[in-house]
């Protein structure tokens, strides 16, 4: 099975090698969505995880009780209305139609309800306007 | 009949009767291409679209002892360098070159993000940001030195204009992928077995589908480009006017193109955007109004047209070829209502230029028609309309229509 959480590290395990021991102890794998890590921070990382259900909720077990905050909602996306263009590039991508361009006035239009938080809209955007809370 | 000095002279009185492009479309619709000739004396339209054959022309001002600069870099990006001592070109489309990194020292390109070119570079300077220079010189006796660097903004350079060898193409195509694994394209994100597709011109609005032998834009008309005021300098690179054309005139691809020039330090960031196609690299968002000035009934005629009676070619990405297949044409009114069907599949189409802004900019114009800030001008030269289309360029616009 595959389940999308977002980690948020304390500073004090920031450095530790965790997609390394989610793979070797669990055998789940960890694909990397988007990260936030510095020395010296709190980390933030949203994975995807894949693997046996089992194992996957004993990962999430370990995990929590190496002070990684365990949260299985993902961010939320954000449009920049500063920065949007209206270029509409973003609408071809979205696979739930939350974004739409209205068809009187072109202005993109977010339906937040249909938002699924695939991202796939963040590096189609040409100017970057899309981000999530991360 | 008008006469371009009757319309300058209605303009300085602030009497002159501008509609944008979609104005005249609705008026003629209304109460037909007659009345609305007697009624209105420019006509604006606009664009608002990654234009990547875009650069900036910047002169420095001399430095003491003097350097003939070879090579340079403004915030990592590399500017061409190979003419006047001080005189660089930054390109919209320039990436940092980590190649020459051992040129110079390893913190040059600190802070240089992959996803920021020279059109960003271009932006900031227009936006009154500072920009780090660093610059190496072939030492010689007028030239003595042989590096430089400095921090320089619009105010600390001579002259800084965008010179555009190829904007405002007239028409262009649909991309879709109809292969089996994503393409990041200039167009965007095409995604696999024709789940997407994307067109780049804004159909009916745009300038040079309503003039569309150019009868009007040559070389000397004056037009909105980027918030100021710039001049059509030539024909664009790959000016294709020969393209099959339709019985309104307008092409059934990429056609005509032109060079424009215009000061950047009049411009506005707003108008002036760099953007990154995601794999693919940066380039140029550019806001472009040109005014049509209604001389006769014909050009109402010709500004009439709707998205309906303009196509364009749909091409597969997939092959990566000069002459890409086609899947036949698509007229902007379908792409406008954001699905298109191709071999009997509906596919959802994003455009690439920014339809709203395009709104925009002719709006833009109009107002500083209206309020004399911006008069016409008479081409003083024509755009040929008898260029072929020499193979050999990487980026294919010549296809049949069969
Ligand atoms: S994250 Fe996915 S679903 Fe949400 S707006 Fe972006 S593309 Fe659409
Ligand atoms: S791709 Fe970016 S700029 Fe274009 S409409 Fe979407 S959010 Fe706006």
């Amino acid at each position: 099975m595959k389940k999308r959480v977002t980690l948020t590290f304390p500073t004090n395990i920031v450095q530790m090698p965790i997609t390394y021991r989610l793979a070797k102890d669990f055998n789940v794998a960890a694909n990397i969505i988007r990260a936030q890590v510095a020395p010296n921070q709190v980390g933030k990382l949203v994975v995807e995880l894949l693997g046996d259900i089992d194992e996957v909720d004993a990962a999430i077990e370990w995990m929590r009780l190496q002070e990684i905050h365990v949260s299985l909602a993902s961010g939320e996306i954000n449009i920049d209305e500063d920065i949007c263009v209206d270029c509409g590039l973003c609408t071809g991508v979205c696979p739930t139609q939350a974004l739409t361009l209205d068809p009187e006035t072109f202005r993109l239009q977010f339906r937040r309800s249909r938002c699924i938080v695939c991202e796939q809209c963040i590096p189609t955007c040409p100017v970057g306007a899309i981000s999530t809370n991360l | 009949m008008r006469t371009i000095a009757e319309i300058n002279e209605k303009i300085s009185r602030r009497q002159a009767v501008a509609w944008t492009v979609e104005e005249l479309k609705a008026r003629v619709k209304e109460s037909g291409v007659a009345k609305a000739f007697k009624q209105v004396d420019v006509i604006c339209t606009g664009t608002f679209e990654p234009m990547e054959s875009s650069g900036a022309i910047i002169n420095l001002g001399h430095t003491d002892p003097p350097i003939k600069i070879r090579q340079c870099w403004l915030d990592g990006i590399p500017a061409y360098a190979g003419f006047g001592a001080v005189d660089l070109y930054l390109g919209a489309t320039a990436m940092a070159d980590y190649s020459s990194s051992d040129v110079l020292d390893g913190n040059l390109r600190q802070g240089t993000e992959r996803e920021r070119g020279g059109a960003h570079v271009i932006e900031d300077l227009i936006a009154g940001k500072p920009v780090q220079l660093r610059a190496i010189g072939q030492m010689t006796d007028c030239y003595p030195r042989a590096s430089f660097e400095n921090t320089i903004t619009k105010e600390s350079i001579n002259q800084f204009y965008l010179f555009n060898p190829r904007n405002l193409y007239q028409n262009f195509i649909v991309g879709v992928n109809g292969g089996d694994r994503p393409l990041f394209t200039y167009l965007g994100p095409l995604q696999p077995r024709l789940a997407n597709a994307v067109y780049s011109n804004p159909g009916a609005i745009s300038p040079l589908l309503n003039d569309p032998d150019l009868q009007l834009i040559g070389i000397g008309t004056k037009v909105f480009l980027g918030g100021g005021i710039g001049y059509v300098a030539w024909e664009g690179t790959q000016h294709f006017p020969l393209q099959k054309r339709l019985p309104n005139r307008t092409p059934i691809g990429p056609a005509a193109t032109v060079a424009l020039i215009a000061d950047a330090k009049q411009m506005n960031p707003y108008w002036v955007r760099g953007c990154y196609l995601h794999n693919y690299g940066p380039s140029l968002m550019l806001g472009v109004g040109v005014p049509l000035p209604v001389l006769q009934e014909e050009v109402v005629h010709h500004c009439a047209i709707q998205d309906k009676e303009i196509v364009a070619p749909v091409m597969d990405f997939s092959i990566p070829r000069r002459v890409r297949p086609t899947f036949g044409l698509v007229t902007y009114e379908q792409l406008k209502s954001g699905r298109i069907t191709i071999e009997g599949k509906s596919v959802r189409v994003a455009p690439l230029a920014s339809i709203y802004l395009s709104r925009k900019v002719a709006e833009e114009l109009k107002q500083w028609i209206i309020a004399g800030k911006f008069t016409i001008t008479e081409p003083v030269a024509t755009i040929p309309q008898d260029r072929s289309f020499i193979a050999q360029d990487r980026r294919g616009s010549q296809f049949t229509l069969e």
